[in-house]
C-alpha cells in the first residue's frame, strides 16, 4: 500500500493529472474540490501523507485550508504543498506563514512535480 | 540499511570489469603519457569506484587491497613522485590480482595469499617511497592514516560546508530535517557530520514541537552549488545557512575549535566513511607499537584452528567444512553466472519508439477490420506494408541490442603485447584500429580466444628478433596491426604483422617430415599456407613459453569455423602475415537460398552456394562406387539428390531437367540437386535441438512467410550422409 495523498484543487483538470502523476509513483489518491471538502474528508478518516493545494479556490481558499490542517493534532506535522504560480511571491510567503511545507510552481511537468514530492515525503 | 543489495551484485561486478579495463588500458598508455594527469585521474577514479561499490557488498578484500592501490596513485596523481616503469609493473601486476580477488567474490577460486601480500607490501613500499623528503620523519604508520582522508576524493567533486540553524518552526511546516539530510546524501557523500544542540534552551522553556539544533556537514558532491542549495529551498525564510566550497582535506584536518559549540558528534568518522581496524586505531593514538599491533596479531588463530585446539572438531571436519564452504561458492558463482549485457540507452529508446509505431499500426489494422469491405483493400494493403516495416525495423534493432563494439575484446591486446614482447625480448607496437565496429555478443564473447592465438603467433612466429629486423632492413620496432570492419554482412577481423612472413619452404619441408603431406604432391600456395592449421603443426624451432607447442592455429581455425566463419592468410616472405577473420554478424539469422524439392522446401545458407547450373547430358556421368557427378569446368563434383536424402518425391528425376547447387565446404564441392530455386531470403533459425533432437544434415529450423516450417541444411552434415548413401533421419 502506497502513502496517501491529498490533492484539493477545484480544477478537476489538475486535480486528475495530479492524481495521475502521483499514481503512476505508487502514491494512493483522495481528491478534494476546494478547502472545505478537504477539512471534511480529514475529519472523516482521510489520513494522508501529504497534502497538495491550490491557492485559489471557492467556499475555503488553499491558506485558510493550511491553517485548519495545522490545527488538527493528527496532522500537524503533515506536509503540505502548495500549487502555485511562480509570479505570487506573495502567496508563498502567506501560504508559509500559515503552515506550508513547500510550493510546486505552475506550471510544472510530472517529473518535476515527484521530485518536490519526494522531497519532503519520508522515505 | 534493510534493503537488500544483493541483487545489484552482478551489476557490480560487470561495472567492476569495466573499470578493471580502464585501469589496464591507463597504466599501459601512462607509460608512454607519464604526466597525463587526466589519465591518472582516470585509473585513480576507476579504482576509487571499485574500492567504494566493493565496501557497499562487503567485499572487505577486494575493498581492502584497491585501496592500497589507490594510495599509491593518489600519490603519483598529487605529483609525489613520477611514474617509472618499476611502479606501472607493481599497479599491472595487481590489477591481475584485483581481477582474481574480485573473481573470488564471485565465487571463483581463492587468490594465493602470498602474491596478494607480497604485492601488497610492494605497493606499500613504492607509496612510502614517494614520500616528499619533508614527510620523511613521519613514520608508516602516520603517513597512512592521511591517505584515505586524501583519497577519498577526487579533483571533480567539489566540497561544500553546510552550516544550518534550523528555524524553530521546522516542524511546524511539516517539514523533516532527517529527509532534507538524506536529500544531501543523495547528491554525494557526508564525509563530516557535526550536531550542535547548544541552542537548547533550559528544559523549563523547551518547546518540543520546535527545532533548536545546528547541523555541521561536509558534502562531497559533483552537482553545483546551486544544486545543494535547492535542498533547503523550502527553508530560506528562517533559520541561519551558509554554504561554502571549501579547499578539501585541509577543511577535514581543521577540527573545529573543540569549544563549548560542540558538545556531540555523531558517530561518522572525518575521514571517508570507513572505520579503520581496531588496530590502526590503537597504533594511532599510541596505545600500542605497531610492532606490539603486528605480533599480536600474528598471534590471531583461524577459527578452525581454534575448535581443533579445544578437541570440539577433528582437524577432519574442519577441512570437510571448509570444503563444502568452497563447493557452496562455486555453486553460487554458476548460479550468478547470468549473462547480462548493458545497451546503450540510446538504442532502447529507439526501439520503444518503434514498438509505439507498431502498437499503432496494429490498431489502425484492427479499426479496419472491424468494418472492411473490399473498397478499403488499397488501404489494408498500404498498412500491411507498414506493419512490414515496423517489423523489419525492430528485427533490426532488437538485434542491434546484442550488437557490442569489438573494442572490450581488443582492450584486452596491448597487455599481452606489452607481456609477450617482454618475454620475446622483442619490441613490438601494436595499433588498433576499427574498435567501434559492432558484432554480435556470442560472436565477440567466442573470438577472444582465436585472436589471443594469433596475436601470440605473430609476436612470437612472425615478428623477428631486433637484430635480425635490423639486418633485414627494416625498423627494430615490430608492428602488430588489428583492425575490424564490416564487410557486406560479414564482420572481418585482420591480425597484421610486419614479420618474416610464413616460409613456404620450410612449411613443406615441415609438413613432410611430420607425414601431413606426401612426397612430390603438388600444392597451391592457399594450401601450403593452409597446412599451418593442421592440427599439431609447428615450424618453430624451439618451443618457447609463449607458443610453439603446435596447438593454437588448428584451435583457431575451428573455433572460428564453428561460428561460420572463414580463415584466410595472405603473406609475403619477409614482408609479414596476415591473417582475415570473417564471420557472421550475428548467429541468430542467416542468408538464406529457399529451394523446392517435390512439396517440400528447404533453405540452403547462402554463404555455402558458390553458384547453381543446370547441367547438359554430357556433363553428368556415373561412376562405378561414387554414384553421379557432375562436370564443372573441368573437375567432377557428387550429385546429391536432396529427394533421396530426405525420402521424397521429386518432381524432376533427371538432372539436365533439375536444378544444381553447387555447395562448397572446405574439404570438397558437391552439387545438390533440387527442383526449383524459390529465392533468396533473411531467416531466423530456430533450433531443433532444443524443442526436439539433433538431427544429421539439419542445421535447423524456421518459417516462411506462408506458415510452413522449413529445414535449412547443414551442408557439411549433409555431405557426410550422402557419402555414406544415408538418408536424413528425422
Amino acid at each position: 500500500m502506497g502513502k496517501t495523498v491529498l490533492i484539493v484543487d477545484d480544477s478537476s483538470t489538475m486535480r486528475q493529472m495530479v492524481a495521475y502523476t502521483l499514481k503512476g509513483a505508487g502514491y494512493e489518491i483522495v481528491e478534494a474540490g476546494n478547502g472545505k471538502e478537504a477539512v471534511s474528508k480529514l475529519n472523516g478518516g482521510a489520513k494522508p501523507a501529504l497534502v497538495v493545494t491550490d491557492l485559489n479556490m471557492p467556499e475555503m481558499d488553499g491558506i485558510t485550508l493550511i491553517q485548519e490542517i495545522r490545527k488538527m493534532p493528527a496532522f500537524k506535522f503533515t506536509p503540505i504543498l502548495m500549487l502555485t504560480t511562480e509570479s505570487a511571491d506573495d502567496k508563498k510567503k502567506a501560504g508559509q506563514a500559515a503552515g506550508a511545507t513547500g510550493w510546486i510552481v505552475k506550471p510544472f511537468n510530472p517529473e518535476q512535480m515527484l521530485k518536490v514530492v519526494q522531497k519532503v515525503l519520508p522515505g | 540499511m534493510a534493503t537488500d543489495l544483493s541483487q545489484f551484485q552482478d551489476a557490480f561486478f560487470e561495472e567492476s570489469s569495466e573499470h578493471l579495463t580502464t585501469i589496464e588500458d591507463g597504466l599501459l598508455q601512462l607509460e608512454q603519457r607519464p604526466d597525463d594527469l587526466d589519465l591518472l585521474n582516470r585509473i585513480f577514479r576507476a579504482a576509487h569506484s571499485i574500492k567504494g561499490n566493493s565496501g557497499m557488498f562487503g567485499f572487505t578484500a577486494v575493498g581492502q587491497f584497491t585501496h592500497k592501490m589507490e594510495t599509491l596513485l593518489d600519490q603519483l596523481r598529487n605529483g609525489k613522485f613520477f611514474v617509472t616503469p618499476e611502479i606501472t609493473d607493481i599497479l599491472l601486476r595487481s590489477t591481475d590480482q584485483l581481477k582474481i580477488l574480485i573473481e573470488a567474490a564471485r565465487g571463483g577460486a581463492a587468490p594465493e595469499t602470498d602474491l596478494l601480500l607480497q604485492l601488497e607490501r610492494e605497493l606499500a613500499a613504492a607509496a612510502e617511497g614517494g614520500e616528499v623528503p619533508e614527510s620523511a620523519s613521519s613514520t608508516p604508520s602516520q603517513t597512512s592514516p592521511a591517505a584515505p582522508a586524501a583519497a577519498s576524493t577526487t579533483p571533480s567533486l567539489h566540497r561544500f560546508r553546510i552550516t544550518w540553524a534550523a528555524p524553530a518552526w521546522l516542524f511546524q511546516r511539516g517539514l523533516d530535517p532527517v529527509r532534507m539530510i538524506g536529500e544531501l546524501e543523495d547528491l554525494g557523500t557526508i564525509v563530516l557530520r557535526r550536531l550542535d544542540t547548544s541552542r537548547f534552551p533550559e528544559f523549563e522553556s523547551l518547546d518540543p514541537e520546535s527545532c533548536y539544533l545546528t547541523w555541521t556537514l561536509e558534502l562531497e558532491t559533483s552537482k553545483e552549488q546551486a544544486v545543494v542549495e535547492g535542498v533547503f529551498d523550502f527553508v530560506r525564510d528562517g533559520g541561519e545557512l551558509t554554504i561554502e566550497e571549501c579547499d578539501q582535506g585541509r577543511v577535514t584536518r581543521n577540527e573545529p575549535d573543540s569549544s563549548s559549540v560542540t558538545r556531540h558528534q555523531l558517530p561518522v568518522t572525518s575521514e571517508g566513511c570507513e572505520p579503520k581496524p581496531l588496530g590502526e586505531i590503537l597504533v594511532e593514538s599510541g596505545v600500542v607499537s605497531r610492532e606490539t599491533l603486528d605480533n599480536a596479531l600474528s598471534q590471531q588463530k583461524r577459527l578452525g584452528e581454534i575448535l581443533v585446539e579445544q578437541h570440539v572438531a577433528t582437524p577432519q571436519q574442519i577441512s570437510q567444512a571448509l570444503q563444502k564452504q568452497g563447493d557452496t561458492a562455486t555453486q553460487a558463482k554458476k548460479g550468478g553466472d547470468a549473462a547480462s549485457i548493458r545497451v546503450d540507452t540510446g538504442k532502447i529508446d529507439k526501439l520503444i519508439n518503434l514498438v509505439g509505431e507498431l502498437v499503432i499500426t496494429q490498431s489502425m489494422l484492427s479499426s479496419l477490420g472491424t468494418r472492411f469491405d473490399m473498397s478499403q483493400l488499397p488501404i489494408l494493403v498500404e498498412r500491411v506494408a507498414q506493419l512490414e516495416r515496423n517489423t523489419r525495423e525492430i528485427q533490426e534493432r532488437v538485434m542491434g541490442i546484442r550488437m557490442l563494439p569489438i573494442g572490450s575484446t581488443f582492450s584486452r591486446f596491448p597487455r599481452l603485447v606489452r607481456d609477450l614482447s617482454g618475454k620475446a625480448g622483442k619490441k613490438i607496437q601494436l595499433l588498433l584500429s576499427g574498435e567501434e565496429t559492432e558484432l554480435d555478443k556470442t560472436v565477440i564473447e567466442s573470438i577472444g580466444d582465436p585472436l589471443t592465438h594469433l596475436v601470440r603467433n605473430s609476436a612470437d612466429h612472425g615478428l623477428e628478433p631486433p637484430e635480425e629486423r635490423l639486418a633485414a632492413g627494416k625498423p627494430e620496432l615490430g608492428t602488430i596491426r588489428m583492425n575490424a570492419f564490416h564487410e557486406g554482412g560479414s564482420i572481418c577481423i585482420t591480425v597484421e604483422d610486419d614479420g618474416r612472413g610464413l616460409n613456404r619452404d620450410k612449411i613443406l619441408a615441415k609438413a613432410l617430415k611430420q607425414g601431413l603431406i606426401a612426397n612430390g604432391e603438388k600444392l597451391s600456395d592457399d594450401q601450403i599456407n593452409g597446412l599451418i592449421f593442421r592440427p599439431g603443426f609447428s615450424t618453430a624451432d624451439k618451443i618457447t613459453d609463449v607458443s610453439g607447442r603446435g596447438v593454437g592455429m588448428d584451435v583457431v581455425k575451428k573455433n572460428i569455423e564453428a561460428l561460420g566463419g572463414t580463415v584466410s592468410i595472405k603473406t609475403a616472405l619477409g614482408n609479414g602475415t596476415t591473417f582475415t577473420l570473417k564471420l557472421p554478424l550475428t548467429l541468430a539469422i542467416i542468408e538464406g537460398m529457399t529451394v523446392r524439392v517435390g512439396r517440400e522446401s528447404y533453405i540452403i545458407p547462402l554463404v555455402s552456394i558458390l553458384e547453381s547450373i543446370q547441367p547438359t547430358a554430357s556433363s553428368v556421368k556415373t561412376i562405378t562406387g561414387k554414384g553421379e557427378v557432375v562436370e564443372v569446368r573441368g573437375s567432377y563434383h557428387p550429385i546429391v539428390r536432396l529427394s533421396e536424402a530426405f525420402s521424397i518425391e521429386a518432381d524432376c528425376q533427371d538432372p539436365t531437367k533439375a536444378i544444381l547447387v553447387m555447395l562448397e565446404t572446405e574439404q570438397e564441392r558437391v552439387a545438390v540437386m533440387v527442383d526449383e530455386l524459390l529465392g533468396q531470403q533473411q531467416v531466423v533459425i530456430k533450433s531443433l535441438e532444443k524443442n526436439f533432437r539433433k538431427v544429421e544434415g539439419i542445421a535447423g529450423a524456421t518459417i516462411l512467410g506462408d506458415g510452413t516450417v522449413s529445414f535449412i541444411l547443414d551442408v557439411r552434415g549433409l555431405i557426410e550422409l550422402s557419402r555414406h548413401g544415408l538418408s536424413v533421419a528425422a
